[in-house]
């Protein structure tokens, strides 16, 4: 991983973002200004009280940079194969509902 | 930022260069001098530039010859009387040398980038006010690991009273290895000569134990299976069981060789459990082999999928329940090894646990994550990695718990492990620990036990648990401990705060975590002097290759010849402002030079298979 590839990756920008969501391993946070939606292991998150829905949160970070026009097969089978088994178990669990 | 006559000792040998304007004709004090710890970053960016500049020690007590601004480096031209510099001390200690300088700061992990931004003001002219901040370059604080000097050895061994105490065994640990050549499904759980057999139908039994579990389906992976694709590997875990009434940690255990049980698993909706960085994808693509928690070449995996409910795959139950209900397979296994007769039995082993009185007494703080939902560990199960019986470490309350190095070679943690491949520290780490392992047997310390510290989620909570540590590891008397942790994120704010609490009571404490480049340390303090990488990846990365970046024999052996330095009194120097593996290859060599011994250095994620098209493309 080198990060001489970005371009811009020294553009830091202050960020910040509400709480919409947490459960017992992530929290989700709606960027403020429509500016995205963010979900992150709880333990990439640093926090002084326990985490609550409304919160807000600030960070830093630069924009995703595009690295190069290759496409990597190997998460391209890996992402096609999930959404596949969720799919085919999606529907397994929707005809026990019914 | 002026500095104080004890930095200015500190720093002697770097540069000099005024903190704010001075006039020509004063003398120069340490108090009209910068803090040069933050030069790095301000030569980075350009608005420093050192070349030509005096050290400390020389422009001291000189005159300045005329005034000049702030951040001014001060060169030959500028000063008057500047003192002739003397020559470094040699960090490369020899024998019994107490090291005369003093410990240089762990510079990558201190405070000033924490803050933010340096502010200078300009007084003069037009009221100028700069703000340049401080580590945005460099940011990221990389902490690599510190190289140790040599002789480490030599030093311990002459700090060591003369008078040779008697080694004394507390316990012993009889570990019996019943040999698996094959494993197949029939009508009964059994094992016949080297061949295992699992009931056919237990899978019923696996999804009745548990509410939330909605499907289970088992497979046998042979070696020349390796090449399938598998969801994310959430544990690897030994078949072992306890003999008779044997508490883990003592007594006789058996274990089956050449097969391990694995756990995989995802909700009813099909997502991973513990979603985020996983290593789903081909099984030999996606695992390190040999490390200690992962399988080994030539094993057979019990691999286990489990379906839970859907949408408990982030909650805490669901992981939870998912290891519960595998542990009934499992379970069956362990009460069909009880009956096994012990003419199978392919090899004997005794663990020990020794304590050398008069040695150096160190101990071995293993902070566990405690997050919650798969951040979680069930802790001393009745027997090896098992369930029942095990107090979930977040149930504890995180607090230290103290185990025996024997304990955690006999599988007292049944880890859920947490997400993030390349540096979790399985079920079956533990039971090959080798930090443990390597303390345990060398002779030239004291290992009195182990401390396993859950990670909480929240600061509070954080700085509580630690406390308990600090004094935890002051009642023991230790001369020198390690606090290793798994994983990078906010596990480093409790693992900076343990070595903090254990450093402050004079005790030398060395810090191993997998850092390099993405977990580079997010706080730091003055004890985090001595500091091992565990990462092991080419480009210090979490690489999503299961167990890649894992403390393994090689950390240890450095972990400990640190430790021993830094217990001697030897200087240790300061880690670079970036991560560099030389570092940690430049400490190898000096060990081995030391101890006049090769140290076998695993291999990374250059060595498994790409797939063809990866190939051409990348090759």
């Amino acid at each position: 991983m080198n990060d001489e590839r970005l371009k811009y990756g020294d553009k830091i920008i202050y960020m910040e973002g509400v709480i919409v969501d947490v459960d017992d391993c992530s929290i989700s946070i709606d960027l403020k200004g429509r500016l995205g939606f963010l979900k992150a292991p709880k333990r990439m998150f640093i926090c002084d009280t326990e985490p609550k829905v409304g919160q807000e949160v600030g960070f830093r970070m630069s924009f995703p940079e595009q690295l190069g026009p290759e496409i990597n097969d190997k998460y391209v089978s890996n992402i096609e194969k999930e959404r596949r088994k969720q799919d085919e178990m999606r529907k397994r669990l929707d005809n026990k509902e019914v | 930022m002026s500095i104080t006559a004890e930095t200015a000792k500190a720093h002697a040998h770097d540069p000099a260069v005024l903190c704010c304007r001075a006039e020509g004709g004063i003398t120069i004090e340490p108090a009209n001098l910068e803090d040069p710890a933050i030069f790095d970053d301000l030569v980075d960016s350009g608005l420093l530039n050192l070349d030509g500049c005096l050290t400390i020690e020389e422009v001291l007590g000189a005159k300045l010859a005329k005034t000049c601004d702030s951040l001014c480096p001060l060169t030959a031209d500028v000063v008057e009387g500047a003192k002739a510099p003397s020559a470094p001390v040699e960090e490369a200690a020899e024998e019994e040398a107490p090291a005369p300088a003093v410990p240089a700061v762990s510079a990558p992990a201190a405070a000033p980038a924490a803050g933010g931004v340096l502010k200078i003001h300009i007084g003069e002219g037009k009221d100028i006010d700069l703000e340049i901040p401080v580590g945005a370059l460099g940011g990221g604080n990389a902490v690599a690991a510190e190289v140790p000097t040599a002789a480490a050895a030599a030093a311990v061994e002459a700090a060591a009273p003369a008078a040779a105490l008697e080694e004394k065994v507390v316990r012993t640990l009889t570990r019996k290895h019943f040999k698996i050549t094959d494993v197949k499904r029939g009508p009964e759980t059994k094992i016949e000569g080297t061949t295992l057999y699992i009931r056919e139908g237990i899978e019923a039994e696996v999804i009745a134990d548990q509410e939330l579990v909605k499907d289970f389906h088992l497979e046998i992976i042979t070696p020349d299976l390796y090449h399938t694709y598998s969801e994310t590997i959430m544990d690897v875990q030994p078949i072992a069981t306890k003999e008779g009434d044997d508490d883990i940690g003592c007594g006789v255990t058996r274990v089956l060789d050449g097969v391990v049980m694995m756990l995989t698993g995802v909700d009813e909706g099909g997502v991973q459990i513990g979603e985020f960085g996983s290593s789903e994808g081909y099984l030999d693509e996606n695992i390190m082999w040999g490390r200690p928690g992962c399988p080994d070449k030539g094993e057979i995996f019990i691999k286990g999928n489990i379906v839970v409910q859907e949408k408990t795959n982030m909650e805490r139950r669901g992981p939870m329940a998912a290891h519960t209900a595998f542990d009934i397979i499992t379970q069956e296994i362990r009460d069909v090894m009880k009956k096994l007769d012990d003419s199978l039995v392919a090899e004997t082993q005794e663990l020990r646990q020794v304590r050398r009185p008069g040695k150096k007494k160190v101990v071995i703080v293993k902070e566990i994550m405690g997050q919650g939902a798969m951040h979680d560990n069930f802790i001393l199960p009745v027997e090896p990695v098992g369930v029942l019986g095990a107090r979930a470490n977040v149930d504890l309350g995180n607090v230290p718990v103290c185990v025996s190095p024997l304990e955690v070679l006999d599988g007292c943690i049944h880890a859920l492990t947490c997400i993030g491949p390349a540096s979790k520290e399985m079920s079956r780490h533990y039971w090959r620990e080798p930090l443990v392992l390597e303390a345990l047997h060398d002779e030239e310390v004291d290992l009195c036990g182990v401390v396993f510290v859950g990670s909480p989620q929240i600061n509070a909570e954080k700085f509580y648990v630690s406390k308990r540590v600090g004094h935890t590891v002051e009642m023991m008397d230790a001369d020198g401990a390690f606090v290793t942790t798994e994983g990078f994120g906010n596990n480093h704010i409790d693992f900076a705060s343990h070595i903090e609490q254990i450093g402050m009571r004079g005790i030398p404490v060395v810090g191993m975590s997998y850092c390099a480049v993405q977990g580079a340390l997010v706080v730091g303090n003055k004890y985090m002097q001595y500091m091992v990488d565990n990462n092991k990846s080419e480009s210090g990365i979490e690489n999503e290759v299961l167990g890649c970046n894992t403390l393994c024999p090689e950390d240890a052996v450095r972990a400990l010849s640190m430790l021993k330095s830094a217990m001697a009194g030897e200087a240790v120097k300061a880690a670079e402002k970036k991560w560099n593996p030389n570092v940690k290859s430049s400490n190898v060599e000096l060990i081995e030079a030391a101890y006049g011994k090769k140290i076998a250095l695993v291999e990374n994620e250059q060595s498994l298979p790409m797939s063809q098209k990866r190939k051409e493309k990348y090759d």
